[in-house]
């Protein structure tokens, strides 16, 4: 257990409200976005969230404080939202194709293309783009980059949440930033022509 | 060093995580390779647009409904 959470710990067990309520807020957001890029739908990813923070209000008891309480967060919320799609899908795979050879996805376009102004980024259409490019990831590739990218984890945090080894972490990141760059780049190019 | 050798080493040398030796072949080939600068930059890109734009929230009325009934259920446990 880390010295800085352990008061953090002390108080969720006494049942202190304003240490759940530094817990929601410090963590809710991130579990959410892991949970809409892995399930596109809101309210599953909500229900994720409920799910997630249940265990551990449920285990905070018991929680040995191995891991921080954000790691063990997302770990919980990752194997629920698995758990979930294998219900949806039965035959989901977490073993990526070619994972040990070298062989890489090959770049296709090739057209340069500049970045949209900022009031333009937050458009419903970039949005909209941003999600099907992510959408169009495997979940094991879609839950290293949002990890790695959009929570700003490091390689070996990714690697503990998703109980994947370094290397592994960092394959396939490079995998899923290069489809994300393909799937970009035929909408940007036209875009910004 | 070669297209398909940039290509491998393309996230290590975005994250600068590539040796100086590397790192200079790396250069060497971007200043003369037209199409592996498009896929190096546009790369840059896509992490930046999802960095910057990836941190989407919980809809206020779905994180007031969360917050209150998981607030309950902590302090009724």
């Amino acid at each position: 257990m880390t010295n800085t959470e352990q008061p953090l710990i002390q108080a969720l067990r006494q049942r202190n409200p304003e240490a759940f309520t530094q817990v929601f807020n410090q963590y809710s957001d991130k579990i959410y976005r892991l949970a809409i890029g892995l399930l596109n739908n809101e309210d599953e990813a909500e229900g994720i969230v409920q799910e997630t923070f249940m265990r551990l209000i449920e285990h905070i008891d018991q929680f040995e404080g191995r891991s921080q309480i954000g790691t063990w967060l997302y770990r919980v919320a990752y194997n629920l939202c698995i758990d979930h799609l294998r219900k949806q899908q039965p035959n989901l795979t977490l073993a990526e194709e070619h994972e040990n050879s070298a062989k890489l996805p090959q770049p296709v376009i090739l057209t340069n293309w500049h970045q949209p102004p900022e009031k333009l980024l937050a458009s419903e259409e970039i949005m909209t783009q941003l999600d099907k490019a992510i959408e169009s990831l495997s979940p094991t590739l879609r839950a290293v980059f949002i990890l790695r990218e959009i929570e700003g984890l490091s390689t070996a945090e990714t690697a503990q949440i998703l109980n994947l080894t370094p290397g592994t972490v960092k394959v396939r990141l490079h995998r899923a930033r290069l489809q994300l760059r393909e799937q970009l780049a035929a909408y940007f190019a036209e875009q910004t022509a | 060093m070669n297209c398909e050798q940039l290509l491998q080493y393309l996230s290590d040398y975005i994250d600068q995580n590539l040796d100086e030796d590397l790192s200079a072949e790396a250069q060497e080939h971007l200043a003369t390779c037209p199409n592996c600068r498009v896929v190096l930059d546009t790369t840059q890109k896509t992490i930046s647009l999802f960095r910057k734009q990836g941190k989407r929230v919980i809809p206020a009325h779905r994180r007031q409904r969360l917050f209150s009934q998981l607030q309950n259920a902590f302090q009724q446990k």
